[in-house]
């Protein structure tokens, strides 16, 4: 179990590798210290927030803007938390705290089944591929932070991309029935639309929107279904 | 004064990802909440990747020639024809390496 965490995690862990770089090398050419580059992936451990953080340290923002910045980016996880609550809060603390502190984007991603962290195995199973990834993530900062300023700028060779295909090979199968087709269609098209208005909080409020749009579709399916049943009775 | 910063930031990525976990926080879930919340992995996963392919530096590109948008519609076409993630993500990022070759993207 613990072997396919680590393989079924392995092309998100390779996914982000270009983004681990980038944060690791921007830290040192942005005059960061050998111990906060290292922090930053070890305790912060979030790709984008950690890229914005950087450079609005660097450019002396205001302490308060940084770490509200910080939480923008990072309140989807109470989506997640939200999600994941009623098969996590069950759990040992040290269980808890860890899984916690390993929810990522892409744990979340491979905990969509409805068996998913029941059971011991199944938790040793997430453990072993958010702990991975953790590895993975400081390892790819580590080679940005000692590569440093020899790298040319990552984020224009496109290598973003390996973010998306990763995520589209993980959403498209799951979309099985017309609720979770229009939960995507709708997330798809609010997201693009507040991102070109430059909305930070645009990815939450397209997620929130889609899940309640998905839900109301299955709601009125749902009934339809009642109803034809009632005829025929 | 970095290094405070960045401990207040861990404490808040932290936060984020635990508060709803911890048991003692005095909210239930009802059944409606749990059936909106199975929606929010397909959600919250589309509105990171799509905006990767559309938008660039606040624009919308739709134009055909955009590699992100060939190397997405030949992944999205490869998942939904239930191949798994090591040949939709090989392919897709092979197209999309080929594409921004071939139009000096």
């Amino acid at each position: 179990m613990a072997l396919k965490g680590f393989l079924d995690m392995l092309p998100l862990s390779l996914a982000v590798l270009p983004w681990g770089i980038l944060c690791g090398s921007l830290a040192i050419q942005r005059d960061f210290t050998l111990l906060e580059a290292l922090l930053m992936p070890l305790l912060v451990f979030a790709g984008s927030a950690q890229l914005v953080a950087t450079e609005l340290i660097a450019s002396n923002a205001p302490l308060a803007t940084i770490l509200f910045t910080t939480f923008i980016i990072s309140s989807r996880h109470f989506l997640y938390g939200l999600a994941l609550r009623d098969k996590l809060k069950i759990l040992p603390t040290r269980w808890r705290l860890s899984l916690g502190f390993l929810l990522t984007d892409e744990l979340f991603a491979l905990s969509t089944s409805p068996r998913s962290l029941k059971g011991k195995l199944r938790l040793i199973y997430a453990l072993s591929a958010s702990g991975s990834f953790y590895v993975c993530w400081l390892l790819w900062n580590i080679i940005g932070i000692v590569a440093g300023s020899y790298l040319p700028d990552l984020t224009e060779t496109g290598l973003d991309f390996a973010i998306a295909v990763t995520f589209i090979a993980l959403v498209i199968p799951t979309i099985r029935n017309i609720p979770v087709l229009v939960t995507v269609v709708v997330a798809g098209v609010l997201s693009v639309v507040f991102k070109l208005i430059n909305w930070e909080l645009g990815l939450v409020f397209a997620s929130v929107l889609a899940m309640f749009c998905g839900y109301i579709t299955f709601i009125f399916i749902d009934n339809k279904k009642a109803q034809r049943n009632q005829e025929k009775a | 004064m970095n290094l405070i910063t960045l401990i207040l930031m861990a404490v808040i990525t932290f936060t984020t990802r635990y508060l709803f976990l911890h048991p003692r926080l005095p909210i239930k879930l009802g059944a409606k909440t749990i059936k909106v919340l199975s929606f929010s992995a397909p959600a919250v996963l589309t509105a990171i990747w799509v905006p990767i392919i559309f938008v660039r530096e606040q624009a919308l590109i739709l134009s055909p020639t955009n590699p992100y948008l060939i190397g997405a519609t030949i992944a999205v076409i490869l998942a939904a024809k239930g191949n798994n993630i090591y040949v939709t993500v090989g392919v897709g990022m092979l197209v999309f390496i080929g594409m921004k070759f071939i139009f000096q993207y």
